[in-house]
Formats: C-alpha cells, structure tokens, sequence
C-alpha cells in the first residue's frame, strides 16, 4: 500500500489569507486538532516564512519564537515544520533560534530556478539533525528538465525530500505528473508537492502527483491559504483513502479540525474568484491577490490586466512592488490612450 | 593540528608500507609534482612520500599545487614547511609548466564534492577538461617525464547495477547522457580519453585510476556522505541518523592505504591501463552505522529511516579490485573498523584545529 507523507501548512500559507494574523490562541487551538488527528507534520509561521515578518511582506504581530514555542507546546506527536527562504530567514539570527524551540522538519526553500542559495541552510539544518527539505516555489517557470536540475543541487546539498510548489495554481494534472516523473528520475530523495488552487486543480493535481509517485503532499484545512487557498486537506485525505493511499490520518478527527479552522481561524473561506483564474493563467503567485485587488482599486485598473502584466514580466514572491509599478503604468496608460 | 594527530598519521604510513617500501623505490631521487596537493588525496600522498623520504631517504621532491596553499600552511604546517615539499599556487587551468625536472606527475586537481558540481557544473566542467590539457601540455617538454596518473572516478561507470556486487574496470556503462548532474563523471570520461589521446599521439605515459570512497584524517565531516555525516553525528553525542532503510551499500579504504596504492598504480600501473582504486569489502550503512557507534562509550543511538518520509531507494558503490590486486599485489591494509577507530582518534585529538583542506 503506497503511503502519502502529509504536511499541513495551514498555519503558514494560512496566513496570507489572514494577512499574517493568526494568533497564539488560533495556533493552540489548531495544533491540538492537528496533533489529535495524526496529521504528521504541521507548518507555522509567517506566510514568507521564518524571519519574513516585515512591512513590504507583512508584518507578523508574534515573534516567530512565539508562534514556535506555541506550536510546539501543542504538537505532542506531530512533527513541527518551518518554512524557510534564505534571504528572509538567516541561520543566525532566525534558523538556530528555531531549531532550538524544537522545530522537526526544516523545508529550505527557493524560487525555482534559484536553488544555489540554499546550500548553506540546508547543510545547517542537516548537520543539526533536523529533516531537510529542499522547496522550489513558482515551479511552473521552471522546464521540467531544469526544476530536476534545481532539485538535484538541494539534494546534493543535503535535503531529505524534495517538494515543488505550484504557488501559482497554473498547472493542469498532465503538468503535475510529467514534473514528478522527471524528478524520480533524476533524485534519489522522495518527491513531494504543494498545489494552489487558481484554477480549480489542487486536488486533481496532488492526485496526478501521488499516482506518479510522489509520496509527499501538502493541504490545509478548508484550502485556507495564499490566493485562492491550497490542496483543501480533508478533501484530499479523503481522496487519497479512497484510492488506496494511506496517510496515517483519522479522517473523522480531521473533519473536526477543519471545522474548527472553519469557526477558528479563518474570516472567509477561500474561493476561486474571478482575478484567482487569472492569476493561474497568468502565473503569478497567488499570494499577490490581495494586493494586486488593493493596489488596482488605487489606480483605478483592471486588477486582471495588472496580473497578466506582471506575469509577462515574471514576478517571484517577494516582488510585491512591482505590483504598483504594473498599475501605475497601466493607468497612465489608459490615461493617455482616453 | 596537534603533534599527536601528526604521530597517527606518520604511524599509519608506516604500517601500510610494512616493508613495501622497495615497490616505490623508483620515486628514489625523482620530483612528482601533484595537483589537487591539499586536498584529501593530496595531503595523503604528501604524508606517505614524507614518511618515505625520512624512513628510507627516498629522496623524492614534492610539489603539491593548489589554488589555496595558504590554508594549507595553516592546517599541515608539517608538511608545508618541509624542504622536500614545495607549495605552487595556481589554477590548475592555469598550469603552463611544470619544473624542468619533473619525472612523475599524479593529477588529483578538482574536488569530488557533488554539492559544488551542482552549484558549478561549468566550473566542475572547465576545471576538470581544461585541467587535464594544461597537464598534458606542461609535462611533455619534461624530457624525464616518466609517467602521468589521471585521477579520475569511480562515478564514470554510471549507476551501479544494484545486482552487480562489485563493479569491474571493464564494466560497460556510463553516466546519464545530457544531464547536468552528470557534469562530474562525464567529465571525468572526457578527461580520460583525453589521456589516451595523448598517449597515442604524444606517446605520453598515462595511467588512470578510478577512486571510490575513502575515509581517514583529512577528510571534512561537513560533506553530506554517509560515513562522513555518521561520524560526525557520533562525535558530537548525537544520534546516528541513517536515511533510508540502511541496505544501501558501500565500500571505504583508508587514506594511507589510498595513498599507497595511488604512489604503485603511478610507479608500475600500465601504461593506458584504468585501476579501481577501493575496498571491495561492501558494507550496509546500516552496518556501517553499527561499527562507528561501537567506537563510542556510552554508545550513540542509531535510527533507521531517520528522515520523515520513507527513503525506498538502495544503491550500491563498491569496486572490483582485482586488477589491482593481481597485477599490482595491492591489498586493504586497514581493514575498516581500524580505518574508523583511527579517523576518529585523528578528529578528536584535531577538534580544536580547522580540517578541512
């Protein structure tokens, strides 16, 4: 029986819906749901990851040592994760910390086509004992020949497994399936994968990913997270017990804990809203939305033009002020064509 | 380093040698210059030709080139500060003659370390094709130039076939085609026909050898490899993590042992001929994993499948050395708990010193 090794970042990508709010007691809460259903590794903090907090990305009014310890109180059984970028998160200042607040499992990750810059955080969290796991995000930038490539340095670095991250919600099942394929080929290191959910796939495509032999897979509860949420946990769950998969979850607990993140933690549900189908076919990161919405009603533009423009130029997370840059050239130009 | 560290090193030399000293007597008197000189390979063959040049007035002079010698002062001042040693400074891709005098060259330029090929398979590329041209080009004005040992890889033979139990030098089979992770070994091939180029058109003596895996002092316990990872868990009082299910299967020889069989493959490999240089003693890691904890008191813990998620993949590095054996009469010396005991003695009684070289 092929067994499917679940993360749940809902109290991570969760907090870019909730604008990076979440708090102790939604954390405490969540965690004791979590730990109680057997989910085997629950991810907190800051959308960005470790050491993000800040006014460009937004700002976390919990230090991450809190929202740690929190986690880590909760999580008897479960593994604590982190999701780390190198850039936003140093060894020094934010990974030592957190490794000594108990972390389990350290996800180091990159822009798909960066990987180089995780050397040294990965061979940090490997020589302290912790599980390692390399993570490109925006991997449908990537070829499925080069994603392989970037992969195979952060297993060269020392990663345990390896997840591609659809952070955008563009891929189509066939996308999914052709990646892993191509990875298991080229890694020695299990394969795992991150679906958002822009154009309606996330659990078509973790499905697509698990049948072609990735064995690891993230969710979150009601989908909560970045732009139109993610692979929705307990649907996925689901799924994957009913095709014979098994993840070691108990199903009934962890409808229970999606209730409670229903009633808990989130203001709204997570929907595919129109400029969402969008920013799936554009490309663009799918935490930009509530920006990109933001920013287009200041400028007086179709939030719509303003991601397929950015999408022409490329955007990664963490080139959120391009998005004014983008409307603010779309707007003059209105302006002049009127 | 320390004196003691020093003496472990100086003794193991001579227990290899244990009276074999006379198959390097044609090293008497000559110059071999070697590049990669501070690396692991290097500094190994500088101890083993020292201890040769004070234990039986060998008489040999050294040159150990490297692009950082200055680190090198540092960590082996015993070495570096010798007469019969000389430190060069260069780019191997730099290298445009040798000392006039050169009779033996051993090419051990360029790193086996996978994380820098990954992160700088142009440079990996660059270094090792450019690297064998410039050696080729400075010994041929040599007009003593005996022979030259290319250092190329166990990884040229592509992936191991899991049934084949030791992978002989006559083994059909390569690296992936096309693929950038191959950078290394493909480049290592490249470098090896390279050689036989030379050799028929320059008539230029080559031999080549094809390391596998080693372990001993100077070697970092930084590099994500297993024997490296498990020491240096054990060494610090934590648990032993062994990913995967442990049936994974490799082979170490010990750095003098190395070093010895490097110096007879240089001294009487045939010329053209390709040597395996390793233990053809296979061992799990999970094996492995048992023989590095029982160094320690109170023995560390070992965990099986110690990552998260479940690793299912099983491979296997282990050469066939009968080649070596049958016509160099190379043997393993040390056998590998000893190799283990005296590695980590060496990296105790070195804490206090930077390694890595």
């Amino acid at each position: 029986m092929n067994k499917i090794l679940i993360s749940d970042p809902t109290l991570r990508d969760g907090n870019h819906a909730a604008n990076h709010q979440i708090s102790v007691q939604q954390i405490a809460a969540y965690c004791d749901g979590a730990d109680a259903a057997g989910v085997p590794i629950v991810e907190v903090g800051h959308g960005n990851g470790i050491g993000a907090s800040s006014l460009q990305l937004g700002e976390s009014p919990i230090p991450d040592f809190d929202i740690l310890r929190t986690a880590r109180e909760h999580l008897p059984h479960s593994k604590l994760g982190i999701h780390v970028i190198p850039g936003f998160a140093t060894i020094e200042k934010d990974l030592k910390p957190a490794i000594r607040a108990g972390v389990d499992v350290v996800r180091v990750a990159s822009h798909c086509t960066e990987a180089d810059i995780t050397e040294r955080h990965i061979g940090f969290a490997r020589e302290a004992g912790k599980t390692v796991f390399g993570v490109l995000m925006m991997s449908h930038m990537a070829s499925k020949e080069l994603l392989a490539e970037e992969a195979k340095k952060m297993e060269s670095y020392g990663a345990e497994g390896f997840i591609f991250m659809d952070s955008s919600g563009h891929f189509l099942p066939d996308d999914v399936t052709e990646r892993v394929k191509t990875l298991l080929d080229v890694l020695e290191i299990p394969v795992g994968f991150h679906a958002h959910n822009n154009l309606g796939m996330a659990i078509a495509n973790s499905i697509a990913a698990a049948k072609a032999g990735a064995t690891m897979l993230d969710g979150t509860a009601r989908g909560f997270g970045a732009g139109s949420g993610n692979a929705q946990l307990e649907v996925l769950v689901a799924v994957l017990e009913r095709l014979g998969f098994k993840t070691g979850i108990d199903l009934y607990k962890l409808l229970d804990l999606s209730d409670l993140a229903d009633r808990e933690l989130l203001k709204e549900i997570p929907t595919i809203r129109s400029v969402s189908v969008v920013s799936g076919l554009a490309g663009v990161f799918s935490g930009f939305t509530k920006h990109v919405y933001r920013i287009a009603k200041q400028y007086e533009v179709d939030p719509r033009d303003v991601f397929f423009e950015l999408g022409k130029r490329g955007v990664v997370a963490g080139q959120e002020d391009l998005i004014i840059e983008v409307a603010s050239d779309l707007a003059r130009k209105a302006k002049a064509s009127s | 380093m320390n004196e003691r560290a020093d003496k472990l090193v100086r003794e193991d030399c001579r227990r290899v040698l244990d009276g074999r000293e006379k198959q390097l007597a044609a090293l008497k008197g000559d110059t071999l210059f070697i590049t990669g000189g501070t690396g692991f390979m290097g500094t190994w063959l500088a101890e083993m030709l020292a201890c040769l040049n004070d234990d039986f007035s060998f008489k040999t002079k050294v040159f150990l080139m490297a692009r950082n010698t200055d680190k090198f002062q540092g960590v082996c001042p015993h070495l570096a500060g010798r007469k019969d040693m000389t430190l060069v400074k260069s780019d191997i891709r730099r290298l445009s003659e040798l000392p006039k005098q050169t009779h033996w060259v051993i090419h051990a330029a360029v790193t086996p370390d996978n994380r820098f090929h990954s992160s700088r398979p142009v440079e990996t590329m660059s270094t090792v094709s450019e690297g064998i041209a410039a050696v080729i080009r400075a010994a041929d004005p040599c007009s003593d130039f005996k022979k030259l040992l290319n250092i190329s890889s166990g990884l040229v033979y592509g992936t191991q076939p899991w049934e084949t139990e030791r992978i002989p030098e006559s083994h059909v089979g390569g690296p992936v085609m096309g693929n950038v992770a191959s950078v290394y070994a493909e480049a290592k091939r490249y470098a090896e026909i390279y050689c036989a180029a030379a050799r028929s058109q320059q008539k230029l003596p080559v031999v080549t050898a094809r390391p596998f895996a080693f372990v001993g002092p100077y070697q970092s316990l930084n590099t994500p490899w297993a024997i490296n990872n498990f020491i240096h868990d054990a060494l610090n009082a934590k648990i032993i993590r062994v990913l995967g299910d442990g049936k994974t299967v490799r082979s170490y020889l010990y750095g003098a042992d190395m070093s010895f069989w490097l110096l007879r493959i240089l001294v009487d490999g045939v010329s053209g001929q390709a040597y395996n240089v390793g233990s053809p003693d296979g061992i799990s890691l999970e094996q492995l994993a048992g023989l590095i904890a029982e160094q320690f008191d109170p023995q560390p813990e070992i965990r099986i499948q110690a990552s998260v998620p479940a690793v299912t993949q099983r491979t296997r590095f282990v050469p066939d050395v009968t080649l070596a054996a049958e016509g160099l009469k190379l043997s393993v010396k040390t056998p590998l708990k000893a190799a283990i005991k005296q590695t980590i003695e060496w990296n105790k009684l070195s804490r206090s010193t930077a390694v890595a070289v």
